[in-house]
């Protein structure tokens, strides 16, 4: 037999297509040709392919062989091929048996020496290959527990081609054995806890409120007020993942290789820190070809981004799209991309250059630079921000006690109290948290009785408020009541959602 | 008259010159015709720029002046406040928007920091609204802070105030007292010795203080730091044989240290505005009741919460540790106060109490 195919799979953005891998060796010149729309480093895997298999001790025939990767109308990227080709020209040269492939899908890099190396995206390529109905996946041995994520296939883990062609050929059972002796560990993370952090009550409050209704959270606060602690924090006391949560963020996770290869399931909830200087594709993905970014990484936790008025305005400005839609959508020549981008934004900045304001003794800024300072945050993202808080500089006392503060597992079960109820509420729509609450639903589920009308109706006159922040004092007042465990809204509820309104920045300065 | 636009608003030439050339060839019209006469008068700089100058027409001088609305009133002008005429270098001409202050009525100077506390700008508004309250004009600058706050608690009393700029009086500067600017406009009048259309530079805002003086009979420095423009318009004032009294603030606040330097100096210190009234000989009369509102009666927490909150911004963590109430708590409270215009955020979760 002089020809054979192999299945494998390319990455695509997000997304899993099968290849078809495909040698044919006949006689003629000695050659070794690939075709089939490869990118460069795919090109390069001949190199790789014909030392690693003479490395292996095979010996490859002087003849002319043709290696096809189909689709050709599919782009082909990265190092997954390596491994399918070597097995595919094993298969050509009869050194592995007529249909021991079928059914099988393969990936994985391999090294001059024959050794297979990891991969990124061996999750959904395993996904991928369940739903087209194979029964094995053969991948690198770093990717294999990555690999058994996925129920009711079963993955072989290889170490070296050597492995490969025992599995292939006749002591398959040696390898089986090999691999039965792995078995998959779970690694329970621990999130920095609530109880750390000393005073700052007001702001707790402000974060349970936020998670608890999946609202955005915005801190301002002098620097070192403690910003960052508490925002690592708030991941903890979001109700735990389920596992198809955790899956949809391994799943990103493993495209851009960052798993751990011996706990390969993410079941913490990430939480993203993002400098100032970022740049836009680094933060909602991109590149020549797309990759997840920043808000894709924080999908189902926390994205922090301090220093908020440092960040550039048009970076800023494309958050905007997944804020609203929890998703992200690149657009390129060749194609569209969709990556998931369903967080919770924790931004943090200072009030003033200076960082004082308002304490007039310190601060020694004019009101233009304040001014220009609050300018630079885009009004459209403060309006999807819906609870605005101060971190203050804490007080001695502060620093120096012990204990007795609020363990974050205990905010957690009023969180996750909350948000069932929000379940409970938005069974028949589209929605999950009061944050995603739009105009109709507001009305419908956020009904004031008549001293809260009449509360609403004077903080609206007397504190000058837009339609705009109208509605979110009300979505934060339902999340409050909610805590609260309370069906209606009372005048409490809207009093502290009112305290949380973000800031408007006529209002602000001297 | 067209043509005493144009010499007004001729760039290059000094207001005392221009003055000096009027009084000698005669009339504007005489100058913007007879090359000769005038330019024996000027140094070369000087005829080159009147050269310039007759480029221009006078007519479209004229015409957009009355497009924009603005009054022309030249030194020699019967309704040129007297005022200005004492001070060493009047301007050569005052373009008005609106009134001119009344010569026969008091007036006093509110002027102060840019940059106030809100104790500051809450005593400017105190006085501001007691003195134009007792029918006292009120002049200052329409600057952010002190000058702004001074004058809208005189328009808050339904008193006249007038604001000399340190631009065009046709442009609004600072952009964010566009209401003021258009309020004083109604009940008093914006003043200026540019021409229209001069955008604001540093340098023309000492000058425009030492006319701030010059048309107030009194003037108050409410804060001032250490090195502060509002010292300058004191230093004018002193100058100018006009009294100054200057608000006392906490000592260790910088906004106040040009006041406590000036007090040691020997200006006046401003106790109440009642006081200064009666100081001043005005019987002040009370239109409205002001300086002690009657205090509301106020919820049992609200009151102990209110009592806490002072001048001096306080966090909402703050006074939740002063007052032994939780966070939340405060927060809701501090919303009910707020409603009720008792007290003001002025940053995200800082209070101040509204007198």
């Amino acid at each position: 037999m002089s020809f054979s195919t192999v299945l494998s799979a390319a990455i695509d953005g997000l997304c899993v297509e099968t290849v078809h891998v495909e040698a044919d060796i006949s006689n003629g010149l000695p050659v070794f040709h690939m075709v089939g729309y490869l990118a460069s480093e795919v090109k390069e895997a001949s190199e790789r392919v014909r030392t690693a298999l003479r490395n292996s001790g095979i010996v490859l025939p002087a003849k002319r062989m043709v290696i096809n990767l189909a689709p050709a109308t599919v782009r082909k990227r990265g190092s997954v091929f390596d491994l399918p080709i070597a097995v595919a020209i094993l298969a050509a040269l009869g050194t592995i048996g007529q249909g021991r492939t079928d059914g099988i899908l393969v990936a994985g890099e391999l090294g001059l020496d024959g050794n297979v190396r990891s991969i990124s995206g061996v999750l959904p390529i395993v996904m991928e290959a369940k739903k087209k109905g194979c029964h094995t996946c053969i991948v690198p041995a770093g990717n294999e527990m990555e690999g058994k994520l996925v129920e009711g296939i079963r993955i072989i883990g290889v170490e070296n081609l050597h492995q490969v062609c025992s599995y292939l050929t006749d002591r398959r059972e040696e390898v089986l054995k090999e691999q039965n002796k792995r078995k998959m560990e779970t690694k329970v993370e621990k999130y920095p806890d609530f109880e750390d952090i000393l005073g700052q009550h007001a702001v707790k409050r402000a974060a349970e409120v936020a998670v608890a209704g999946g609202h955005n959270l915005l801190f301002v606060g002098p620097p070192g007020s403690g910003k960052t602690m508490i925002a690592r924090r708030i991941p903890g006391i979001l109700p735990p993942m389920t596992r198809e949560e955790s899956m949809e963020v391994t799943k990103i996770y493993s495209v851009l290789g960052r798993l751990d290869p011996n706990y390969p399931l993410i079941r913490q909830r990430p939480f993203r820190s993002v400098h100032h200087t970022v740049t836009k594709s680094a933060l909602i993905g991109g590149g020549r070809v797309p990759m997840p970014g920043e808000i894709s990484l924080a999908h189902q936790g926390v994205l922090f981004l301090d220093e908020l008025a440092e960040m550039r305005r048009e970076v800023l400005e494309m958050l905007r799209q997944p804020l609203e839609e929890k998703l992200i959508r690149i657009s390129r020549v060749y194609g569209n991309y969709l990556f998931p981008a369903d967080f919770i934004l924790v931004a943090a900045m200072n009030p003033c250059p200076c960082g004082n304001y308002p304490d007039f003794s310190k601060c020694t800024c004019t009101s233009g630079q304040i001014q220009q300072y609050l300018g630079r945050i885009s009004q459209p993202l403060l309006d999807r921000i819906d609870i605005c808080v101060e971190t203050p500089k804490l007080p001695y006392r502060d620093l120096s006690g012990s204990g007795g503060e609020e363990s974050s597992g205990q905010i957690r079960e009023r969180v996750e109290n909350a948000r069932k109820q929000q379940a409970f509420r938005f069974r028949e729509n589209c929605i999950k948290t009061n944050a995603q609450m739009g105009t109709k639903e507001v009305k419908r589920y956020c009904v004031l009785r008549k001293d809260g009308e009449t509360l609403m109706r004077q903080a609206y006159t007397s504190l000058g408020l837009t339609a705009r922040t109208y509605y979110k004092i009300l979505k934060v007042a339902r999340t409050i009541a909610d805590l609260d465990g309370s069906q209606e809204i009372k005048e409490p509820h809207l009093k502290e959602a009112i305290g949380y309104r973000t800031i408007e920045k006529k209002y602000w300065g001297r | 008259m067209m043509y005493e636009y144009w010499l007004a608003v001729l760039p290059g030439i000094s207001d005392r010159r221009k003055k000096d050339l009027r009084d000698h060839v005669g009339s504007a019209r005489k100058i913007f015709f007879s090359e000769k006469e005038a330019a024996q008068q000027l140094g070369e700089k000087e005829r080159k720029a009147l050269e310039e100058g007759r480029k221009m027409s006078p007519e479209k001088i004229y015409q957009e002046f009355e497009k924009a609305g603005i009054r022309f009133v030249p030194w020699f002008s019967e309704q040129y406040p007297s005022r200005l005429k004492r001070i060493s270098a009047p301007p050569y001409a005052i373009y008005v928007k609106g009134a001119l202050p009344e010569e026969e009525r008091l007036s006093v100077a509110i002027v102060g920091a840019r940059l106030c506390t809100p104790y500051g700008e809450q005593m400017a508004l105190e006085y501001g609204e007691t003195l134009a309250a007792a029918g006292i004009q009120i002049i200052s600058g329409m600057a952010r802070g002190i000058d702004g706050a001074g004058q809208r608690g005189a328009l808050n009393a339904g008193g006249t105030t007038y604001a000399v700029l340190g631009c065009g009086a046709d442009i609004c500067y600072p952009r964010e007292n566009f209401g003021l600017y258009t309020d004083i406009q109604k009940k008093g009048g914006i003043l200026s010795e540019l021409p229209p259309k001069t955008e604001p530079r540093p340098y023309f805002f000492p000058a425009r203080n030492r006319l701030i003086s010059a048309l107030a009979d009194l003037v108050l420095i409410i804060e001032a730091k250490e090195k502060s423009g509002s010292l300058i318009t004191a230093d004018f004032a002193l100058e100018q044989g006009k009294d100054v009294y200057a608000l006392p603030g906490p000592v260790t606040s910088p906004q106040s240290q040009g006041c406590h330097r000036l007090i040691a100096q020997g200006a006046g210190i401003l106790l109440n505005p009642q006081e200064l009234l009666s100081e001043m000989g005005v019987s002040h009369i009370k239109i409205r009741q002001i300086a002690n509102k009657p205090k509301k009666m106020l919820e049992s927490t609200e009151n102990i919460l209110y009592s806490c909150l002072g001048f001096t911004p306080k966090g909402v963590g703050q006074l939740s540790e002063e007052t032994g109430f939780s966070s939340r708590k405060v927060l809701e409270e501090l919303v009910t106060l707020e409603l009720q215009g008792e007290v003001k955020e002025i940053s995200k979760n800082y209070y101040v109490r509204i007198r």
